[in-house]
């Protein structure tokens, strides 16, 4: 329904309220299992029917942090997003600007394949390379791996974005004498703030959230959370109140990032569809 | 000293574009030089992993052994298309429908926003392993929920036929408020006037949905078509957490394959000449979907 | 003065008795490689969680610095993998199924057998008694003539079942195939559970390559076996063909729905929630059934040797978790101390009185604090299923995991109900191609 007055203020119907929750249960109810079944014990874990009122343990947390080096794991998974992210945004919006600005979009679907080339054939020829290198288990090997998903993110959206500064203020800057370094630096970054902000962040959170890469490159000083969920399937069992409080613990950083910049990233994801 | 600097900027003024975009072409080239060069070079060799052999030239050997000989990896290709075929259809209508849903006026649009974003920013790994507790045929919560209204219990990812829609249905879940998202993004900067014109014409809102609102949105939402599309081909995550390709190979896409033959049976060479074909297939499908929206309509 | 004169004898005799424990034995050098450091790939495991603590006493006992990586098991063997087809590894030593990779990894020049160590004095302790450990898991740590590493775990493919249920419903405890299928058939659909509601006959792995390994025991009891002596493989003959038809007929008609699907996680899960009568795994998976904090039938659980098949045969499987040396190990020597320390008569015996590892020396199964944790009627078929057993709980190929995946394929249509006979020739068929891909010498 496309609600054509314009200005008007309309009148909010009720029930679009009960719509909406009617609509946003489904994708929150996955999440709220995986919270509720961390409080749960093992044996409430694996009944059936399944227990909806009972009463909450933190044994698994407990477990979950006791049992593992939570705080190596997420350490190692912030200097790794930051570090990739922060590499990513110096390397990519120089690159970003001057393909808005001049129009360059055959480089950027050159950099799109990258994106396309699928993870598993980087696992073999970077441990060659890293491991030649002696750089297995080091943060700049985990770093530069993720890059190449981070670059190409940061390219594509903040192309949108950097479209979006007006023309003319660069103009203007250019005329007053700014060198294109100069224009770039003190005229589009300002302006693009909002979509640095947040590509900065979707970057973090892939970042955050790699499995794959880390699998292979990261040794065990480096080891990120993804690979800690992972480890609750061992030979014992299927922990599922171990695995499910990994598993909250995971993504609470990411869902709570998400919700406190929730706008920028929105607008972040749509712009790079928008223009692209 | 000053001259050095003095050339360098007028390099920078005379050729700005070579030089603002070589930080990501150089590193992204330097990253990707030696995987590449390193999978070309054993997709036209046989490798079966050992340090007492070296890989053997078979020219194109491994391909036409995957188009002709093998049909575990018809079956691959087959299921790789069958999966994201349905995936990105689904997510399409659905995201979609969302959008046009929520595009009316109600207060707390931002809490709204919060809420779908959240599937879609969850580390994929715990998610699959929560689904996958959730579809547990006879421990699960799905069973119970769909007993609710009466249907089921079915066997969800443990069942040949059911697998690969199941999996969909998880990608769904997670990838929907990317499309509705987009889509409300582009609703949002759709002109009026040809609305304003459509409603004096009498036209009704079905109309101007399919005659005015979709053909304006096409462009967006074939871009949101494109990076989804390129995912789904690639999805691997999901699929080797919750299900390693089985029951038997029902649900074992190209990329998951691809892993097995790799990095558990040690063919290496096969393994890079399946990498060359999948990456080909998303290539394909990427430069299609561009076509299409630059396309004339 | 007697009594000064009675004191010192008596101090004479206790310094004697203290004395003579140094005097017996010859001393062996554990501090020859004092200094190195060791990097150790292991897999979490129970022998893994059971061994952790100790580390430390090898430390101090060596001199050597030993820094240890745990990962759960896939990524382990992907990790394992990818270091040795690289060419440039810094593993020195790292848990191992032979069965499962040790003829591939043989044949790819990757394994420092360890025969020589074995021999040399100077590197083996008196007392380290090689023969102490069950004949069958000898065996399978010995790939073509040469021994890759000793043995650190051993578990039989074994019938677990619910002697409540069984007595509760008066029902007789299989030792044959028929008689499996006959109590899975009268038992499918009781009340077995806590609350009274009705549980599976049975329950088993269904998930393609993982129920390859519980399926030797069937295939090996109906006196099949995978391949012939000329290295053809055999395992669809009549024989196999029936055992498939088995495995698969009692999953899905006194099994689990989805039971193609299903890992040991699953099955297991199922039968310590008190849903299925019988189960047939690995036994080493007692723990996990006997979890108080986990499994609701904790104390009702029997261990039986696997049934017999028609003509008599065993079927038992041994399976041997061990420990191997890559050949690029720089520190050999060092490597090899701490794989003896870790199946030295005491390491063994910890483990096994601590954590109920099932360890795979004779020795410490006869002594009492061996047997502590383990249930009576477990110890017995292990031991047991250790000498009648075979150790071709994988066939013995080159490229392993690929063979499984094919056999595997052919268990999940017989699960489903296909064509058993038709998928099981493809399966022949594809494990002969297979073999003649990666096996040419």
């Amino acid at each position: 329904m496309i609600s054509v007055s314009t200005g008007q203020r309309d009148r909010v119907n009720p029930w679009t309220y009960v719509l909406l929750v009617a609509l946003l249960i489904p994708f929150l109810f996955p999440l709220g299992w995986m919270f509720l079944s961390s409080l749960k014990t093992q044996v409430q874990n694996t009944a059936f029917p399944p227990v909806w009122v009972f009463v909450p343990t933190l044994s698994n947390y407990r477990e979950v942090f006791q049992k593992n080096p939570f705080f190596t794991f997420t350490l190692n998974s912030l200097v790794v997003a930051v570090g990739s992210t922060g590499l990513a945004l110096c390397l990519g919006l120089p690159g970003a600007y001057a393909i808005a600005r001049f129009k360059r979009t055959g480089i950027a679907l050159g950099i799109l394949t990258a994106r396309m080339a699928p993870g598993i054939g980087y696992l073999i020829p970077w441990f060659i390379l890293f491991t030649k290198a002696k750089m297995i288990d080091t943060y700049t090997a985990l770093i530069l791996t993720h890059l190449i998903v981070a670059l190409p993110l940061v390219l594509w959206v903040m192309i949108g974005f950097f479209e979006d500064v007006p023309g003319d203020l660069i103009e203007s800057a250019r005329i007053d004498g700014c060198t294109h370094w100069a224009a770039f630096l003190r005229v589009a970054i300002p302006l693009a703030k909002p979509g640095i902000v947040a590509t900065g962040i979707l970057a973090f959170i892939f970042s955050w959230n790699n499995f794959l890469f880390s699998l292979i490159v990261a040794g065990f000083k480096t080891r990120t959370l993804p690979i800690a969920v992972y480890s609750f399937l061992s030979y014992e069992e299927i922990n599922w109140g171990g695995l499910t409080a990994a598993a909250t613990v995971i993504t609470l950083p990411v869902l709570l990032l998400a919700l406190i910049v929730q706008k920028h990233i929105v607008r972040g994801l749509t712009l790079g569809a928008l223009k692209g | 000293m000053r001259s050095l600097g003095a050339g360098w900027s007028r390099l920078v003024e005379r050729h700005p574009v070579p030089v603002f975009t070589a930080p990501s072409v150089v590193a992204v080239a330097l990253l990707m030089a030696f995987p590449v060069a390193y999978t070309l070079y054993m997709s036209v060799h046989s490798w079966f992993a050992s340090s007492l052999t070296s890989p053997q030239f078979v020219g194109l050997g491994n391909f036409r052994r995957a188009f002709v000989e093998d049909d575990r990896f018809r079956n691959a290709l087959w299921l790789t298309v069958y999966f994201t075929g349905l995936a990105t259809a689904l997510q399409l209508v659905l995201g979609v429908s969302l959008a046009l849903v929520l595009n009316r006026p109600f207060r707390g649009k931002g809490i709204v926003r919060s809420i779908f974003l959240l599937p879609m920013v969850a580390t994929p790994v715990a998610i699959a392993l929560v689904w996958m507790m959730m579809y547990n045929p006879t421990l699960g919560v799905m069973n119970y929920l769909v007993g609710l209204v009466g249907l089921g219990p079915y066997k969800w990812v443990s069942n040949a036929s059911a697998v690969v829609p199941a999996l969909a249905l998880v990608d769904t879940w997670e990838w929907t408020p990317l499309i509705t998202l987009i889509t409300l993004a582009g609703l949002a900067t759709l002109p009026i006037e040809p609305y304003e014109s459509a409603l004096i014409d009498g036209a009704s809102s079905a109309q101007m949905f399919w005659r005015i609102t979709l053909p304006l949105l096409r462009p967006t939402i074939i871009v949101a078509l494109l990076f989804r599309a390129i995912d789904c081909l690639k999805t691997f995550d999901i699929i080797y957490v919750m299900t390693q390709g089985g029951p038997g190979f029902a649900s074992e896409t190209l990329n998951v394959y691809t892993f097995q033959v790799g990095l558990f049976y040690f063919h290496i060479g096969y393994a890079s000449s399946l990498l060359v074909i999948l990456f080909a297939l998303v290539l394909g499908v990427s430069l299609l979907l561009i076509k299409v929206r630059r396309g004339a309509w | 003065m007697r009594m000064i004169h009675r004191m010192g004898i008596v101090a004479m005799a206790l310094a004697l008795a203290l004395a003579s424990p140094a005097l017996a034995q010859p001393q062996f050098n554990w501090q020859q490689a004092k200094g190195s450091q060791l990097r150790v790939l292991l897999n979490k495991h129970p022998w893994q969680a059971a061994i952790e603590p100790h580390l430390k006493e090898f430390e101090a006992l060596t001199g050597i610095k030993l820094v240890a990586e745990v990962y759960p098991e896939d990524q382990f063997r992907a990790k394992v993998l990818v270091e040795l087809t690289a060419n440039a590894s810094s593993i020195d030593v790292f848990m191992s199924m032979p069965a499962q990779e040790g003829l591939k990894y043989m044949r790819a020049g990757w394994l420092q057998p360890v025969d020589e160590f074995l021999k040399s004095p100077a590197l083996t302790a008196p007392d380290y008694r090689w023969n102490d450990f069950l004949e069958k898991t000898r065996d399978a740590m010995v790939i073509e003539g040469k021994i890759v590493g000793p043995p650190i775990q051993v578990e039989n493919t074994s019938l677990m079942y619910r002697k409540d249920v069984f007595q509760k419903y008066n029902v007789k405890v299989p030792t044959t195939l028929d008689e499996l299928e006959a109590a899975a058939k009268a038992l499918n659909g009781k009340a077995m559970t806590d609350d009274g509601q009705p549980g599976f006959g049975i329950v088993a792995r269904g998930k393609r390559a993982a129920a390859t390994s519980q399926f030797a025991a069937y295939l090996h009891a109906m006196g099949s076996t995978w391949l012939a002596p000329n290295r053809e493989p055999m395992f669809n003959n009549e024989d196999g063909v029936k055992a498939l038809e088995l495995y698969g007929r009692l999953l899905r008609q006194y099994g689990p729905p989805g039971s193609e699907n299903n890992h040991w996680y699953e099955a297991s899960s199922i039968f310590s929630q008190g849903k299925a009568a019988m189960y047939t795994d690995a036994n080493s998976l007692f723990p996990v059934v006997e979890d108080a904090q986990k499994s609701k039938v904790v104390g009702k659980v029997g261990y039986a040797l696997f049934p017999r098949g028609p003509k008599g045969q065993y079927g038992s499987t041994v399976a041997a978790w061990g420990l191997a040396m890559p050949k690029t190990s720089q520190n050999q020597k060092a490597a090899w101390l701490f794989m003896q320390w870790a199946t030295a008569k005491e390491q063994v015996l910890a483990v096994q009185s601590e954590k109920g590892v099932l360890g795979a020396r004779e020795s410490v199964w006869k002594d009492p604090k061996g047997m502590a944790k383990v249930p009576a009627d477990l110890r017995e078929s292990l031991t047991v299923g250790s000498k009648v057993g075979t150790p071709l709980w994988n066939p013995p190929v080159v490229a392993v995991a690929e063979c499984r995946d094919a056999i595997g394929a052919a268990i999940v249509v017989s699960i489903q109900g296909g064509d058993v006979k038709a998928a099981s020739n493809k399966a022949a068929a594809d494990v002969k191609r297979i073999m003649a891909e990666t096996e040419k010498k």
